[in-house]
């Protein structure tokens, strides 16, 4: 397996960015990385992420330069008079970052959330294609 | 007297021959594979794991539960109440692989078990329990002579 032309899951988080006015960004939230798969073919990349809860206004699909970022939030809050006996799952928000080098189509990207699993198809940009070479 | 005893010691590699031919540094390694598989495994969980996340909650009239199923068809989930468990069990479909995931909750109070209902959104599944009517608080008015 070569490193290029890969698309793997960052390993480490960024530090607090600085936006313009000097403010620490509030990025630094608390998150979860959900389940996740990515399969590969000739042609593209295929991410499959559980993301119980999230519905389409709490979803966020970012792609920037080498990077493809997930961001879910979940829509349910619990109603008032609930009360939590037992919790097993978490409230935070779930996200994802993915970086490439590039060698996604971002053009042509396209996500599917459906009960709670996306399914995002990460066409691969055509040089990263094989392509027959025909020899004379 | 001279009394000669011979105590037999079994050796390591006849009792274990898988042993004797590991290098000394092998309990080491195979501990230290030990620590990364179950540090790893963690974050393996998540993905392949049968136990799906539940939640408890109960407010005056009913007790909820609330289980992360995502991508579950709703005709693959199954619940049923016996003896004060909720059982719950469903099937996920990936492909052509399906996998059963299952999971079993005490319910702390007495619920009426033919009103249990159940939804199923966003890949959550939240199922309501009403409870009975002695579980409920009960407010009594007594009188004072």
């Amino acid at each position: 397996m070569s490193l290029f032309n890969q698309i793997v899951p960052r390993l480490s988080r960024p530090f607090a960015r600085r936006s313009l006015d000097g403010q620490v960004a509030t990025e630094n939230e608390f998150t979860v990385k959900p389940a996740y798969e990515l399969t590969e073919n000739d042609d593209a990349w295929g991410l499959t992420a559980q993301l119980p809860g999230v519905t389409k206004d709490g979803l966020e699909v970012t792609a920037e330069e080498g990077q493809i970022t997930i961001r879910g939030r979940r829509s349910w809050q619990k109603p008032e008079g609930w009360t939590a006996v037992y919790r097993e799952s978490v409230d935070a928000p779930y996200e994802l970052v993915l970086e490439h080098d590039n060698t996604v189509d971002t053009d042509k990207i396209v996500a599917e959330l459906k009960e709670g699993v996306l399914r995002v198809s990460l066409p691969k940009s055509e040089a990263v294609k094989p392509r027959k070479i025909a020899v004379n | 007297m001279n009394r000669i005893i011979r105590y037999t010691y079994p050796r390591s590699a006849s009792q274990l021959p898988s042993l004797a031919n590991r290098s000394p540094w092998s309990s080491l390694e195979s501990e230290i594979d030990r620590l990364f598989g179950s540090a790893l495994g963690d974050f393996a969980a998540p993905a392949l794991a049968p136990r799906f996340p539940i939640d408890l909650y109960e407010d005056k009239d009913n007790t909820y539960v609330r289980a992360e199923l995502p991508g579950v068809s709703r005709d693959n989930i199954n619940i049923e109440m016996v003896d004060g468990y909720l059982n719950i069990n469903a099937s996920r479909k990936q492909g052509e692989e399906s996998f059963s995931l299952s999971r079993s909750v005490a319910i702390p109070e007495a619920v009426q078990a033919d009103k249990v209902a159940a939804a199923y959104e966003n890949g959550v599944l939240t199922v309501t329990l009403p409870k009975q009517e002695q579980a409920k608080p009960r407010k009594i008015a007594i009188t004072v002579n």
